[in-house]
This record gives structure tokens, C-alpha cells and sequence, in this order.
């Protein structure tokens, strides 16, 4: 069975720094990844290299097939992206947002149809923005946002979803609601996800295999027990922490040690 | 939920279709001077006055005013599109500044003056507007040339590049202000101002078909617009090949304003508010507010025209100073009525 | 369009947009005749050449040629920008420049500087004819001044005598093309056309130059058609009116182009001027009759 994301080598960088380096990644299909990391690490990079925003060295296959061999159209039906911030400068209500998604569904010449605004639709009721869809996405709140942005990705109907820090500007009760939700399609849907993400705990709780990176370099691949160890985190971050267990048992949490 | 379906745009379409049509009507038959309809309609080709002033004189005009701001609004919404920007406007391209000093420099460096374009273009070529369209294509590459970065085409400094190469253009057009003498002052005006002052027929077909062609273009990939006013790389994601994308757009909406100014000179305003005004009527779908907008414009500019005409008759004012005039004012009143919600400013 | 035909342009422009009469600095009696003069317009180095002072110029603009012998006179800049250094360094006793295109800040620097200007308004014929006046007093001959201002009404007379039998022909005089510049009131032109029997259709604007659109020539159907000041020939500006037959003008031919500076200048030639234009709107009446050339004109009873 191909991997739905394959990399080998993987290397990136700028004229004076690199900032990935012999990134060797494989995700399977209906795998939920969280890719982790300090700024500056490569998380984005990573995740704007996979979306094929940025050419890299190395090779990337999707499904088996080497990245460079898709066209867009084909590309933007098989895996969706869900930036960190959106900047529309242009008035779109939502329900224009979203559907927007399925640009690749049907002809350049035609207007949406029908099946376009079911799934548009769906999309909307399943992450809870269905109420807002003649509303204009400026009038939106960062939660109401991001959650058009994770409707109009599941619009494309996509077999991987990438997702860049989608909880950094929700408040506790929406970044619990869009993991959840993450993890209902995961598994319902056998959708492929790979996030990147800043809160180590939340991290922990629903992403069941973690890959940390440092300076660009995978410094661990692995279930959260396995990478969210104190001595990673301090080689890591550079910050002390004590991890315990969650109330489950299962999952491990940090809990930050300060100095003072 | 609101979609944007069929009958809307035919709705929008037909009604702006029905406005152009009584615009080119009503401003055929209005103007400084009185017109005898029955007369101009009875012996349109003999020698009678009437059917001259209708058909010869304000006709051909009517009908490229209709071209051109049909054309500018076009053009603005897609450079709005391209950089992202809504207070772009095909000023800032560069190319009107090209396109201006082209013809100013044919103006000043033909001393035998423009031959009219008036009676055919057969046997009489016009220098001044190759000399802009010529001027148009160089700034089209250089402005091109200064923006590619990395092999690609990117907004931010294409804006950058236009506007500074408009500001080098500028200067350079008054330093030929300060030095040529009345005669070539007022050519000089009228690529700043613009006119759309012609009786030539052929010239009004001409510049319509390569209008039409251009706008239908565009108007293909509204898609791909829309697409690309959500960020660059939202819209690689979604589908689109943004730098294929930006270059097309980049030469298209170049060589549309290159040939209008060539003909008329540089027309502002129109391109900055029509797009507006129009994406505060029908939203910004461009695969409505393109045709819409492009209609719009066509009204517009057209009745401009007829008040450049009859505002200080018999003086024709040049219709770039109405366009300013009133499109600023009239757009500042709609921003306040409609309320700043609906623009994302 | 060749040097001269430019220089007469800016020339005519500049004489004629005067808005106000200038300040008309006149005479200063007690002071003796100045010997160092600049000009600062063309109409202004023919005014003083032809009062016979030529040789008290030290300066003048790069657009002064007339006559032949303003060529070799030293440049102080262009015409609507001549240079306050050089003009200061030519020593002069008195500057004279034109109200309407000398710049009044320069005027004033000017004088800061210890110089004595003088600006003279040329908007319309009354002003040329006492700028001539006023000229000829500053320079301490007003009898110059008498005399030449006399012949001039003369040439003026003589036109007036001839065109006077015949009928007034509406007449369109225009500078430019593309777009359409036309001569329109207020405009010294507008008054010589009066005088050589036409009709300005432009003559009640309340702008001695304007823009005219094509449906305003039609409506008021000129007879005659003068397309002043171009290079072009007759055959060719004749193309330009060509589809418009229901003109007058155009149907009888009376379309003329006339490559010459005379018509265009408010200087001291103006008398001739008006003697070029009223042969193309008359030219009837300048034909020479079958009774010989001082036995009438010739032209009672033309047909309008």
C-alpha cells in the first residue's frame, strides 16, 4: 500500500541558511501526524513544501506518484491546506469562501452546481459555520475564521489535509472543538492529516504519532510517549519540564517547570 | 445561502445591457448644439448637417467612449485581482505612462502634426498612436523585467515597479512640459487628460474588437480571479498556476490599456472606481463583476464624455478631468452610504 | 512644423490669455531714454525693431526672429522661461515682458535686483496698439510710436475698405488639429477676423483658445476653414474636413492652410496680418478687377 505522503532527502533552504535538511518523512493513509518544533524549526516550510508552494530538493512522492508529476488542479483534489491566517482583502461572504473549494470540481467556464453546493454545505454544517454563510469572512471572528478556512479545505473533498498551527489564534473551547472535529474526519473519513502545531499538550491528546523537528532536521518520529520525553524537550526548546500522564494513563502532558 | 447562479448574472447583465444602450442612445443625442433627429434621420448620406453631427461627430465617439471605460474597468478589476490591491487602477501598471510619453514624444518628434486618423486609416498612418502603443509594449517589458523575481511575477513588486516607473515617467513628461512651445502643450494635454474626441470608424471597430477580445479573456478566468484575490499560495492550493496566471493577466491587461491610451489618452479613475462600485452592487464574484463592471464602465464613461462635451460649451473640456471630477466625489458619497462593512479596506 | 511656426504659437498663446491688463508701467518722464533693453516676447523685439531701436537690444528670448537681425542678438532663455541670470548680467536699462506669460515672480525678482520691468498686455488689439505707444514713450520717441501705430490703422483701414461690400463669411481659424484648438473671443484674432469681414463661430466663447468639438464646426456650418500655422498642404488639411461635406467650407473648398506667423503674432505686423487673413476669407475682394486694381474691389455682390 503507497504511502499517502512519502519524502525522502528533503532539503530547502535560502541562499544563506538552509532550513530543512534530509527531511526522510512517510505518512499512511488515514494516519494522523503532528509535526512539531520551536520557530523556526521548518514546520511551515515542511508543510508549504508538501503543498508544493515551494520546490525542493529531494523527492516527494504522493501516493505513490512523484509530486512533480500532478498538476495543480489534480493536486487541489488531493490534499487541502489550512493556512495559519488568511488575508482576503477582497469582501467574500462565506459561503463564496467555501465554495471556492471546489474550483477544481468543475469547469473554469461554468458556474458551481449542484453537487458543489452540497458538499459546500456539508462542509459548513460539519464545522459549525453553516449560520454564517451570507456573512462577509472580515465580519468573522479568528475562531469563525478558521473554521470557514477548515470548511472550505473538506469542500475540496481532499484525501490529505494539511494544517499550519490551526488552533495558534482560537480560544480554549475552539481549539478543542476543531481537534476533535480533526479527529472525527480522521476517522470517519480515513482522512490523512498532517498539522503543524504549537501546544505540545493538545498535541499529545489527539495526534497519535508525533515527529519532531530541530534546526530542520527530524529529531524524533514517534507516538507522543515516545518523542514528548523531558530530555527531548530540553535538547529541544531549551526548557525544562516535567511530563506526567494524562488522566487516562495514556497520553503524556507537560508541565512546564519555571525557574522562578 | 447565497450562490451566485445564472439568473443573477443574467439579471445584472440585462439590465446593465439595457443602461448601455440607452446611454449610447441618449448621449448620440445629446451635446452643445441642438440636433434635428427627424432631419439627421431622414438623409443620413447626403450632405446635411444633422446626420453629420449625429453620425460623424458624435456617434464614433459615443461608441469608443464606451470601449475605452468599458476596457479601463475591466482592466482595473483584474489588476485589482493581480495585486491584491483594491485601490489598484491601471495607472499603476506603468504602461498609461509608456503609452503617454510614447505619443508625446511621436507629438514633439513629428513636427509635420498628427495626421487625423479621421476618414480610414487607409493611405494615412498615424504616427502618435504607434508611437504610444510603442511606448506601452516598452514599458510593459520593462516594468515586467523588474518585477520578476525568483521566475516569478510578484504582486508586491510589481506594484512597486509601476509606481516608481510612473513617477520617472511623470517627471520626464514635465520636463517636455517646460520646454515645447503652445501648439504641442495642448497635444501634451490631451495624453493627460484624455479625449475621446475621433470620427473614425474604423479606428472605433478596431479598438472594439481588440476590447472584446481582451475583456472575453479575461472574463474566462473570473475563476482563477477569485481564486487568486485569496492569497497567492491559498490559490496555488486551490488549484491554480499563479505565476502562469499573473504573467497572462500582466501582458493581457498591459496591451488592453496600452492601445486605449494610444487612442485616447490617459482616462483615470475609471479603472479605480467602477470596480468599487460595481463590487458594492453585485460582490466580488469576479465572473459577474468583470461583465458587470466592463458594462459600467461603458455607461460611464460615456456619459462623462457627453458632459465634457456640454459642460462649458462650446469648449470641450478633456473628458479625464470629468472622470476625476466627479468619479472621487460620487465614490466617496457610496463608500458612506453603504457603509464601510461591505469593504474589506 | 517648423521652428517659426512654434515660436509664433507660443507667441500668439502667451499674447493672447492675458486675463487682466497687465500693469501697464508706463512712462516714467523724467528718467533719460533707456539704452540697454531686453525682451522678453517676440511681438515685443519686432515692436522695438520697428520704432527703429533695434540696436538698443541687448537681450532677447530664443523665439525672437523677426527681423533677420534679432537672430544674431544675444539669448536670454526661452520665452516662457527665460533666465534671471542672464538677463541680469546683459546690464539692462529696462526689461519688457508680456503680463500673461512673464512670470510675475520672476518680475518681481527682477526688480529686487535693481532692474526696471515693464509688462505689457497684448490680449487684444487696443492693447497692442498702445503697447506699441507705450513702448515707443519708454524709449523716449513717441513720435516713433505715433507713426507706427498709424500706419498699422491704415493697413487696417484699407483691409476694412475692401471687404466692406461684401457679405460677412462665418469663419473657423484653428491652431491645432488634433485636437481641435480654435481662436475663440476675448482674442486678438478673434478681433481681425471681425475686421477682415468673417465671422468667428468660436467668438462668443469666453475663452480666447478652446477645444472644440467636431458637432460645434458642423452646427455652425463656417464658410471659411483656417488651419493657421500649419506645415501641412492645402490638399492634406483639406482631408481632415473631408467627410464632413454638410460644411460649408468644405463643400466650396474654402478649406485653407496657412503656414505663416503674420496672422499669429500681436506685434507690429498685425496690419499685414489681417491683410493674409482677409485674403483668405475674401478672396474676392482682393482679385484684381478687369477695371484695374484701384477702380473698386471688385467684390459687391459676392456671393456669401
Amino acid at each position: 500500500m503507497k504511502p499517502a505522503i512519502h519524502t525522502r532527502d528533503l532539503s530547502f533552504g535560502y541562499k544563506d541558511r538552509a532550513v530543512l535538511h534530509a527531511v526522510s518523512l512517510s505518512v499512511e493513509k488515514g494516519e494522523m501526524v503532528g509535526i512539531l518544533g520551536p520557530n523556526g524549526s521548518g514546520k511551515t516550510t515542511l508543510l508549504r513544501v508538501l503543498s508544493a508552494v515551494l520546490s525542493a530538493q529531494g523527492e516527494i512522492k504522493l501516493n505513490g506518484r512523484n509530486i512533480a508529476t500532478y498538476g495543480r488542479r489534480e493536486l487541489s483534489k488531493l490534499f487541502a491546506v489550512v493556512a495559519q491566517e488568511s488575508h482576503v482583502n477582497f469582501p467574500y461572504t462565506v459561503a463564496e469562501i467555501v465554495l471556492m473549494g471546489r474550483a477544481s470540481y468543475h469547469s473554469p467556464f461554468a458556474l458551481e452546481g449542484k453537487k458543489d453546493i452540497e458538499v459546500a454545505r456539508a462542509s459548513m454544517e460539519l464545522t459549525d459555520c453553516l449560520f454564517l454563510s451570507d456573512r462577509y469572512l472580515h465580519e468573522l471572528s479568528g475562531g469563525e475564521k478558521q473554521r470557514v478556512m477548515i470548511a472550505r479545505a473538506l469542500a475540496q473533498e481532499p484525501e490529505i489535509l494539511l494544517l499550519d498551527e490551526p488552533s495558534a489564534f482560537l480560544d480554549l473551547k475552539h481549539q478543542v472543538q476543531v481537534f476533535e472535529l480533526l479527529r472525527r474526519l480522521n476517522r470517519e473519513r480515513v482522512l490523512t492529516i498532517v498539522g503543524a502545531l504549537h501546544d505540545l499538550n493538545l498535541a499529545a491528546l489527539f495526534f497519535s504519532r508525533l515527529v519532531m523537528l530541530r534546526e530542520g532536521k527530524i529529531y524524533r518520529d514517534g507516538s507522543p510517549r515516545e518523542v514528548l520525553t523531558e530530555k527531548t524537550i530540553d535538547e529541544v526548546y531549551g526548557i525544562r519540564v516535567r511530563v506526567e500522564p494524562d488522566p487516562s494513563g495514556e497520553k503524556p502532558q507537560l508541565f512546564v517547570c519555571p525557574s522562578l | 445561502m447565497k450562490v451566485l447562479d445564472r439568473r443573477r448574472m443574467i439579471l445584472v447583465n440585462g439590465v446593465l445591457l439595457a443602461l448601455l444602450a440607452f446611454s449610447v442612445v441618449g448621449c448620440a443625442l445629446l451635446g452643445p448644439v441642438r440636433l434635428d433627429l427627424s432631419q439627421a434621420l431622414q438623409n443620413i448620406f447626403s450632405a446635411n448637417p444633422d446626420a453629420e453631427i449625429l453620425f460623424r461627430a458624435r456617434l464614433p465617439r459615443v461608441l469608443l467612449g464606451v470601449a475605452i471605460g468599458g476596457g479601463m474597468a475591466a482592466c482595473g478589476v483584474v489588476l485589482q485581482a493581480l495585486l491584491g490591491n483594491p485601490l489598484a487602477c491601471p495607472q499603476m501598471l506603468g504602461v498609461s505612462g509608456g503609452a503617454s510619453l510614447g505619443g508625446i514624444l511621436g507629438l514633439i518628434l513629428f513636427p509635420h502634426w498628427l495626421l487625423p486618423i479621421a476618414g480610414g486609416l487607409l493611405g494615412e498612418i498615424s504616427w502618435v498612436p504607434l508611437a504610444a502603443f510603442l511606448g506601452a509594449l516598452l514599458s510593459m517589458m520593462l516594468v515586467y523585467r523588474f518585477s520578476l523575481f525568483h521566475g516569478r511575477l510578484h504582486p508586491y513588486h510589481l506594484l512597486l515597479s509601476g509606481v516608481i516607473f510612473n513617477s520617472f515617467i511623470a517627471a520626464v513628461i514635465m520636463f517636455l512640459n517646460s520646454i515645447v512651445d503652445f501648439y504641442q502643450a495642448q497635444g501634451l494635454l490631451f495624453w493627460l487628460m484624455g479625449s475621446l474626441s475621433t470620427r473614425a470608424y474604423l479606428t472605433v471597430a478596431f479598438i472594439w474588437a481588440y476590447i472584446i477580445v481582451g475583456f472575453l479573456w479575461l472574463w474566462a478566468k473570473g475563476l482563477s480571479l477569485n481564486l487568486i484575490t485569496l492569497g497567492e499560495e491559498a490559490a496555488m492550493q486551490l488549484g491554480v498556476e499563479t505565476v502562469a496566471l499573473q504573467r497572462q493577466i500582466f501582458v493581457a491587461s498591459s496591451l488592453m490599456i496600452g492601445a486605449m491610451v494610444s487612442v485616447s489618452g490617459m482616462i483615470g479613475f475609471v479603472g479605480l472606481m467602477i470596480p468599487h462600485v460595481v463590487r458594492l452592487i453585485v460582490g466580488s464574484d469576479h465572473r459577474l463583476l468583470l461583465p458587470a463592471s466592463f458594462l459600467a464602465g461603458g455607461i460611464f464613461l460615456c456619459w462623462a464624455d457627453t458632459l465634457a462635451r456640454v459642460m462649458l460649451a462650446p469648449a470641450e473640456l478633456p473628458v479625464g478631468i470629468i472622470t476625476a471630477f466627479f468619479g472621487g466625489p460620487f465614490f466617496l458619497f457610496l463608500l458612506y452610504r453603504e457603509g464601510r462593512r461591505k469593504l474589506a479596506l | 512644423m517648423n521652428r517659426s511656426q512654434r515660436i509664433l504659437i507660443v507667441h500668439c498663446f502667451v499674447g493672447s490669455l492675458s486675463l487682466l491688463c497687465g500693469l501697464n508701467v508706463f512712462a516714467q518722464a523724467a528718467t533719460p531714454a533707456p539704452r540697454r533693453i531686453v525682451s522678453l516676447a517676440p511681438s515685443v523685439t519686432e515692436t522695438i525693431f520697428a520704432l527703429g531701436f533695434g540696436n538698443r537690444l541687448v537681450g532677447v528670448t530664443t523665439y525672437c526672429d523677426y527681423p533677420a537681425e534679432a537672430l544674431k542678438l544675444p539669448k536670454i532663455g526661452g520665452f516662457m522661461s527665460p533666465s534671471l541670470e542672464a538677463i541680469v548680467a546683459k546690464r539692462p536699462d529696462l526689461v519688457i515682458g508680456v503680463s500673461s506669460a512673464t512670470d510675475p515672480v520672476k518680475a518681481r525678482e527682477m526688480e529686487r535686483l535693481g532692474l526696471k520691468v515693464t509688462l505689457i498686455s497684448l490680449a487684444s488689439l487696443s492693447d497692442i496698439l498702445n503697447s506699441i505707444k507705450g513702448i515707443a514713450e519708454l524709449l523716449g520717441s513717441p513720435d516713433a510710436g505715433e507713426k507706427l501705430v498709424y500706419k498699422i490703422t491704415e493697413q487696417f483701414d484699407e483691409v476694412k475698405k475692401r471687404v466692406a461690400p461684401a457679405p460677412r463669411r462665418s469663419t473657423l481659424l484653428a491652431v491645432g488639429l488634433q485636437p481641435l484648438v480654435a481662436v475663440g473671443g476675448k482674442n486678438f484674432i478673434d478681433e481681425l477676423i471681425t475686421l477682415a469681414g468673417g465671422e468667428n463661430i468660436a467668438g462668443n466663447a469666453a475663452q480666447p483658445w478652446l477645444n472644440l468639438p467636431d458637432e460645434y464646426v458642423v452646427a455652425k456650418a463656417p464658410q471659411v476653414i483656417i488651419e493657421a500655422g500649419m506645415g501641412s498642404e492645402r490638399e492634406r488639411s483639406a482631408k481632415h474636413w473631408d467627410d464632413l461635406k454638410s460644411i460649408p467650407a468644405v463643400k466650396e473648398r474654402r478649406v485653407y492652410a496657412y503656414p505663416s506667423d503674420k496672422i499669429l503674432r500681436p506685434g507690429p505686423r498685425v496690419g499685414e496680418g489681417l491683410e493674409e487673413i482677409a485674403r483668405l476669407v475674401h478672396p474676392e475682394c482682393f482679385a484684381e478687377s478687369k477695371r484695374g486694381p484701384n477702380k473698386g474691389s471688385g467684390c459687391e455682390g459676392s456671393r456669401p
